[in-house]
């Protein structure tokens, strides 16, 4: 590839010297037509629809954000309350253990069960007697009780903090009471018992007795 | 001017054009050699893949209760290359910390209870670019250590095993290592516990944060499937402590009490004296990490008259009230046979023979029916055969074949000697003489749970393996074990229990016999058979005739019936007279 000379380029016209075109046939030479009112107000039209497209981002892109700061600040709520959950439900489970209800039953004063009496409805006669429980029968203690789960962690849920919402009466708070009050071992002590209404009610237990009329 | 501008134009035109040469040739090796390759290349480099573990399926007891659960912990890693010193706002102060690496590392120690110069050193090793600090910590501890917000350092979330009930059929739920499970049922049903884990895949920019709007495909983990056991985990308690309270009495190596349903096979309780706690394996000795009832084997001793007898019964050789005079030793073939203890001569009933468990009587009755045949029947019961119930251990019996027997033992295995078996072949063998003759299974899993809740039952089949007149009768004998025999003590006011005494002498390990196995099993209520309990006593201490497990029986019975709601009958014995004639008491 040559490149020609720039004077070779020229057009032929003007070595032919033939007559200018007059000034007023000239056409006006600009770079913009002119801006009539109209188009005035389109641009600002289309300068304003910019500005409301670049605030509307900018909106959405703050609200994303926050938003995204909120799934954040949520999800780690959800994990933790995953995880409050699943420690409340390994005590539970811990406490459901055979091991746990037989301390739990011990520390209440409880002992093994004798044989329960049996009747015939048909027949109305005793097919066997009920004996006393023996109180020096208690369960014995040979299974090792699992550790609690989370005592590093989480402080298990203590029951009477949640006295306040619970019904009154020997379901609710009453029943707390009772547990509260006597901790156990006295089958037969009669101590507490006469304190709290005679023990000829109670039998030496804690739950009075149903009475005959 | 001219020329120099058109000379200028030229080099920067080669100049352009040698650049247009390499970009279009770099463009051709990328797009016309290996487009696909250099995109996937490309891909790569930025696709990250992160496995996601399915949730590993609890282990039930048959009312549901967990006994095996996965919890969420976490294992603290850390990335040498990134952790170092760094600074942290310090709300208080109100400035920018610095924290050396040696203060974190006093940190993670102090929350991990750890020695400190070990995590220092795992926190700068120069050589890894990912070491473990601490495995399987809570989410309480993890959210202490993320807190530090120490670079570096990372918590991965694992699954971690809990048992909620301890030491409760430990040995049979089995316990984790490191790297997996390691024993019992967690080791045996892994495939069916672990699930298929899943994958997160997602493509990261060059800073290492991931692209939004890139690929992003999860293949959820498939968690795994639960297992419903047919143990009753009350029950099993009990029957733990009542067994190790019977073992603590006699000192003895071991003891065992099998809780079972005998209407379906179904184990309700596999007791050992001492179970490993799953939580800490480590602590408990070897021996009582396995189940001992799948484990050991021994000689069954009068437990197996049982099959001599039911053999006699079906094969309509002897009737339960024949008469036979018995004496303490009896010679056939050469061979004399002995009692356990010496006693007059008496004119007893089949019955009797086996309720005071007389080996003499028992040869008298069991040499009635051909040796091949006897053999037949211990085969046909289960010894010599492993016994199998999906737990991944086979319990193992040894019975050889009556062309390898000594001159003895053609005599000894009519009552129990000369062959060994674990306690559920005997559990199986009583369980097919209660239930009608018809043999089921023993099973220890009732289904498995898919984690939609669909359930797939474990099918067992049944098959009848004695009559049902000789299953009747042998109740009835088993009857009068309790009401005159050997088991006296193994009596429940209000039901009628029958069962079967046992002592045999245990094989010690350099041959020859240095100790004996105590056992009683026994059928509850004789009305209606359901249950049936097992006790063995491996090696107690002290003489022979020392020993009574009948207790244990009657306790872990009782509770049985009165948890299964078992109404007691009150109804009259119909054992049989154990002594022919009037006279029904004889000594000793």
């Amino acid at each position: 590839m040559s490149v020609l000379p720039v004077t070779e380029l020229r057009p032929a016209r003007t070595q032919e010297g033939s007559a200018r075109p007059s000034q007023d046939d000239r056409p006006a030479l600009k770079a913009l037509p002119r801006v009539r009112g109209r188009q005035k107000g389109l641009i600002a039209a289309v300068l304003a629809l910019l500005l409301a497209a670049l605030a509307a981002v900018l909106v959405v892109n703050i609200h994303v954000a926050n938003t995204q700061y909120r799934v954040v600040q949520m999800q780690n709520e959800h994990q933790s309350l995953v995880h409050e959950n699943e420690m409340l439900t390994q005590q539970v489970q811990h406490r459901e253990s055979p091991q746990s209800l037989s301390n739990a039953a011990a520390t209440l004063g409880m002992v093994m069960p004798a044989a329960a009496g049996t009747f015939d409805l048909e027949t109305s006669e005793l097919v066997n007697g009920a004996e006393e429980a023996s109180s020096h029968n208690r369960p014995t203690n040979f299974v090792s009780t699992p550790a609690a789960p989370g005592a590093e962690a989480i402080a298990p849920v203590d029951i009477s903090d949640q006295v306040d919402g619970a019904p009154t009466g020997l379901l609710g708070a009453g029943a707390l009471h009772t547990l509260n009050a006597f901790d156990g071992g006295q089958n037969g002590a009669g101590v507490e018992t006469a304190e709290s209404g005679g023990a000829a009610d109670t039998g030496g237990g804690t739950i009075p007795a149903p009475r005959l009329n | 001017m001219n020329r120099i501008l058109s000379f200028r134009m030229r080099i920067g035109l080669a100049i352009v054009l040698a650049m247009l040469m390499v970009l279009s040739g770099r463009l051709f090796h990328l797009q016309g050699l290996d487009p696909a390759g250099y995109a996937q290349e490309a891909v790569s480099a930025r696709l990250h893949t992160v496995e996601v573990p399915g949730t590993r399926g609890d282990i039930l007891d048959a009312q549901n209760r967990v006994m095996a659960t996965a919890v969420e912990h976490y294992d603290i890693v850390a990335d040498p290359r990134i952790t170092g010193d760094y600074t942290i706002y310090d709300e208080q102060m109100d400035l920018q910390r610095p924290v050396t690496v040696e203060e974190t590392a006093a940190e993670l120690a102090e929350l991990l209870s750890e020695d400190r110069q070990e995590i220092l050193e795992k926190l700068t090793d120069d050589d890894t670019h990912y070491s473990v600090i601490a495995r399987s910590v809570t989410p309480e501890t993890r959210r202490k250590i993320m807190e530090l917000q120490a670079p570096g350092i990372y918590a991965e979330p694992v699954s971690q095993r809990t048992y909620p009930s301890g030491a409760v059929a430990g040995s049979i739920i089995g316990f984790m290592g490191a790297d997996g499970p390691l024993e019992g049922l967690e080791r045996a049903a892994d495939d069916r516990l672990s699930g298929e884990p899943g994958q997160r895949i997602y493509e990261v920019g060059a800073d290492g944060v991931r692209i939004p709007t890139a690929t992003y495909e999860e293949i959820p983990a498939q968690d795994g499937q639960d297992i419903r056991l047919t143990l009753n985990q009350d029950l099993q308690w009990f029957a733990q402590e009542a067994i190790a309270e019977k073992t603590a009495e006699y000192n003895a190596q071991w003891g065992n009490a099998t809780v079972a349903d005998l209407r379906t096979g179904e184990i309700l309780a596999m007791a050992d004296s001492e179970t490993v706690d799953p939580a800490q394996p480590g602590q408990s000795d070897e021996l009582f990490r396995r189940p001992l009832a799948l484990t050991q084997a021994f000689e069954p001793g009068s437990g197996g008259k049982s099959i001599t007898f039911a053999m006699a019964l079906e094969e309509g050789v002897v009737e339960p009230e024949d008469a036979f005079d018995v004496p303490d030793r009896y010679t056939v073939d050469g061979e004399t046979i002995q009692d356990a203890r010496p006693h007059e001569e008496f004119p007893m009933t089949a019955a009797g023979i086996y309720a005071r468990s007389y080996n003499t009587g028992t040869v008298m009755i069991g040499n009635q029916v051909d040796e091949q045949t006897r053999y037949e029947y211990l085969r046909r019961v289960g010894f010599g055969e492993p016994l199998d119930i999906g737990m991944g251990i086979e319990a193992p019996s040894r019975l050889r074949s009556p062309e390898e027997w000594d001159n003895r033992q053609p005599f000894t295995t009519q009552f129990g000697q000369g062959y060994t078996g674990s306690v559920l072949h005997m559990v199986q063998l009583y369980q097919m003489i209660a239930n009608d003759g018809v043999k089921k299974p023993l099973s220890i899993i009732d289904a498995y749970i898919d984690p939609d809740g669909t359930e797939h039952p474990v099918q067992t089949e049944q098959e009848r393996i004695f009559s049902s007149e000789t299953s009747e009768e042998m109740l009835r004998l088993m009857e009068g074990v309790v009401d005159y025999g050997s088991g006296r003590g193994a009596a429940i006011e209000g039901y009628r229990v029958g069962g079967k005494t046992g002592t045999a002498q245990a094989a010690g390990e350099s041959g020859g016999f240095d100790g004996f196995t105590v056992n009683f099993i026994g059928v509850a209520p004789l009305d209606d058979p359901q249950y049936l309990v097992s006790v063995t006593v491996h090696r107690p201490e002290g003489r022979f005739g020392d020993w009574d497990v009948t207790d244990t029986f009657s306790e872990i019975m009782g509770y049985t019936l009165a948890s299964y709601d078992v109404p007691p009958s009150g109804a009259e014995s119909e054992s049989y007279d154990g002594f022919v004639g009037d006279r029904q008491e004889y000594p000793w």
